[in-house]
């Protein structure tokens, strides 16, 4: 009797297996993938679990927030824009798996915001998007060289490049900390590549650069990079890495009572993210960061303000930060492409919308696009600010003072950019 | 009884290679790419079942040596621009000389040392591509073995091509692997893990046998690494994390350990429950939460299951009670 449980108990394994394959049934075509009379379905990939999730596993939530507040305002001509998300844990691997099936089984119109450097670099060898037509909408990494519409010629980036924010960091630097000596963290690929380019480029000489391992960051590794700095006498040091490296940094630093002045990297330089992992909001105390966006705190501006009170209805109790305000801002400048890219979209149209009208998009960026007929490049500077002894940052002497470089041998030059106004109730027009 | 003679069984390895390749041709491309998949945790799990249920040998860095051999096949192919073909012979060479030499120190260890050993090396061998700018660092290299022949029409997919290519390897990795078990090198194998000290009075050098095991384990750890990197395009340490050695070992105990005959069941398995998990999740109003974690824990129960009621593996069992249901017939 019990041996005939036993079988049966493996024949339902074995059956729920195979049927687990053959249920997930193909949905009818439309005219263009991914766009039905009553859907437009896009595809996210990104960490959601694993060290690097750390901060990044808000954007989903916060696009989705954004996308559920058009829905519920008529979506896009009367469509609604879904998200289907994916954890690839920040493992190539994954990515290549979880965007495959993204784009064979969820059949997802483009991909939008796909996190990180490596996991896009698979994805675009394996998987190809640009060989299928899928268009690949403001990825979630500054690598300058996704901007090179030869080689993604569907991908557009939106996120200032690493050379860009190196540039700038540098140019402050000239300015302001003249004769110090310089120390830079940064990581070991194309991410520090792209920084150490734009430091050279801006002229930058370190006294120290400590490079670490995408993965390695830990409090252990940290008090040797401290070491370092020590070392070398760094009176400024730059952390040009991810959040969990700089709140390893930070944290250790803290516990040292290591305090040189501080200068933080956007990719890593989340108050709310750095705060949540136990590090002392006042290590961050005058630290420099720099953002393309508002401060998270500015309720006096319109996105901000909007964006906070969207996010806080969606998703109670979660706290409204850089990594939050991105992710809704893309969904927002994606909501604008899609209506952009007529009655009825297609991946073309989509594509051709952003070349032709990307650069006037309204967003929250105080920075202006780049997007055009021979450019991928989104945002293309950053506001300087200092951190609050709550460790929020806010701009150097109240106002935003923004400037704007390219990746390239270009100057950096202080903005005159005004940002348009929000359309109204924040809904594509 | 099964027959245990040293016949070459090619003919249902061809068969299986005739139904592949019309399979290929009707489903869709999200199953061609699965499919692919499954070849690659097919070699990369059988490796671990010569090892282990053959020799009785414990790895917990079968993802070290999976690495060894994607790295080899990458770099020959973009720093030495060798065919795609010859890659592959490179891996499996590459991995299988790291594979002697790790089972030189393996013939002395045993248990959990060795355990403690390879489990070391599948944390740190594939970070020590980071150390040297020819393995490309964190980002690592890029692994394209190109489009497929045009002759095989506009039709051809991508994948279908990696599929080809990972199916025709494995049948004949299988092919060669199911003789050599059945030849006087399985039999050694058996007779070391069953009992070593009868062994040794029966003649078997057991130190060079278990050495032998290893080296040929690496090399289908390889030959399973490059395919992987095949499939993603790229070669870069955290293809290699600790959790792929060790879902390798479930996709191994959920196949059964003992017998190579199983060995589908565990790469299938592997392929499938993210898949499954997904349908669940949705069914159950798919909660981030739920979503992410399912996987996991249906793999996990998966295993615990295994373990509690067929230890040996689903195909050992059903030979088990096939062969005790013949003999009370027989009395």
């Amino acid at each position: 009797m019990k041996a005939l449980h036993r079988r049966k108990l493996l024949t339902a394994t074995a059956v729920l297996a195979v049927f687990g394959l053959a249920a997930t049934a193909i949905p009818a075509q439309a005219a263009e993938v991914g766009v039905s009379s009553t859907e437009i379905k896009l595809g996210m990939t990104l960490p959601m679990t694993g060290t690097a999730s750390l901060g990044y596993n808000k954007i989903p939530g916060a696009a989705k927030a954004y996308f559920d507040y058009l829905n519920a305002n008529g979506g896009i001509n009367g469509r609604k824009v879904t998200l289907v998300v994916k954890d690839d844990r920040y493992v190539p691997t994954e990515a290549v798996a979880k965007t495959n099936e993204l784009i064979l089984k969820d059949k997802v119109m483009a991909l939008l915001a796909p996190l990180g450097t490596a996991n896009n670099k698979a994805v675009a060898a394996s998987v190809n998007p640009a060989r299928r037509g899928v268009p690949v909408l403001f990825v979630n990494t500054g690598f300058s060289g996704f901007a090179d519409t030869k080689k993604y010629p569907t991908t557009y980036t939106v996120l200032p490049s690493y050379i860009m924010e190196a540039k700038i960091m540098g140019q402050y630097i000239k300015e302001n900390f003249a004769g110090k000596k310089i120390g830079l963290l940064y990581q070991d690929d194309d991410f520090g590549t792209d920084a150490l380019a734009g430091f050279k480029t801006a002229g930058v000489n370190f006294a120290v650069k400590v490079p670490y391992a995408s993965g390695s960051q830990s409090a252990a590794a940290a008090a040797g990079w401290i070491t370092k700095f020590k070392a070398a006498e760094a009176d400024v040091v730059i952390l040009f890495g991810v959040s969990s490296a700089t709140s390893a940094m930070l944290g250790v630093a803290a516990q040292l009572k290591y305090a040189p002045q501080w200068m933080l990297g956007s990719v890593g330089g989340d108050a709310t993210t750095i705060k949540l992992t136990g590090v002392p909001a006042g290590v961050l105390y005058n630290a420099i960061g720099f953002s393309p966006v508002p401060a998270t705190t500015d309720m006096k501006d319109e996105y901000v303000k909007l964006f906070s009170d969207i996010y806080a209805k969606a998703v109670p109790g979660s706290a409204f930060d850089l990594n939050v305000l991105l992710g809704m801002n893309t969904a927002f400048m994606t909501a604008q492409a899609l209506k952009a890219a007529g009655a009825n979209p297609t991946r073309k149209s989509l594509m051709a919308a952003i070349d032709s009208k990307g650069a006037t998009f309204a967003n929250s960026a105080l920075v202006p696009a780049a997007y055009s007929k021979t450019s991928h490049v989104g945002l293309t500077g950053y506001w300087v600010g200092k951190y609050l002894p709550t460790g929020d940052l806010s701009p150097i002497g109240g106002t935003y003072v923004t400037y704007t470089t390219d990746s390239g041998s270009g100057p950096v030059v202080k903005s005159t950019y005004v940002r348009p106004a929000m359309p109204a109730k924040g809904l594509p027009n | 009884m099964r027959k245990d003679h040293n016949s070459s069984h090619l003919i249902p390895f061809i068969a299986g290679g005739v139904v592949l390749y019309f399979l290929s041709g009707i489903v869709d491309e999200l199953r061609v790419y699965q499919g692919a998949s499954i070849a690659v945790y097919v070699v990369a799990i059988s490796s671990i079942i010569l090892l282990t249920g053959y020799s009785g040998q414990v790895s917990l860095g079968n993802g070290a040596l999976m690495a060894i051999g994607a790295y080899a096949a990458a770099v020959s192919h973009v720093s030495w621009h060798l065919p795609i073909v010859a890659c592959f012979f490179v891996a499996v060479l590459a991995a299988a000389l790291g594979g002697a030499l790790l089972g030189a120190a393996a013939a002395r260890l045993s248990g959990p040392y060795l355990a403690g050993t390879t489990l070391a090396l599948a944390i740190g061998l594939p970070s020590l591509a980071n150390q040297f700018s020819i393995l490309g660092g964190e980002q690592g290299l890029l692994f394209d073995v190109g489009f497929p022949p045009l002759s095989f029409g506009e039709e051809f997919t991508q994948y279908k091509w990696f599929f080809w290519i990972a199916a025709l390897a494995t049948l004949i990795m299988m092919w060669l692997l199911q003789n050599i078990l059945r030849s006087r090198y399985g039999r050694t194998w058996r007779a070391g893990r069953g009992n070593e000290v009868a062994a040794q009075l029966a003649g078997i050098n057991t130190g060079r046998s278990k050495i032998l095991a290893f080296t040929l384990s690496a090399g289908l750890a390889g030959l399973a690494g490059a395919m992987l990197s095949m499939t993603i395009g790229t070669v870069s340490p955290s293809a290699f994390p600790l959790a792929l050695s060790f879902s390798l070992l479930t996709g191994a105990v959920l196949s059964g350990v003992t017998t190579l005959s199983g060995v589908m069941i565990g790469a299938v398995t592997l392929v499938a429950i993210p898949e499954v998990a997904d349908v669940v999740a949705h069914k159950l109003g798919s909660s981030e939460g739920v979503t992410t974690n399912l996987p996991g824990l249906m793999v996990s129960a998966l295993l615990i299951l295994t373990v509690l009621f067929v230890p040996n593996g689903p195909v050992e069992q059903h030979r088990a009670r096939t062969a005790k249901k013949l003999a009370t017939k027989n009395k």
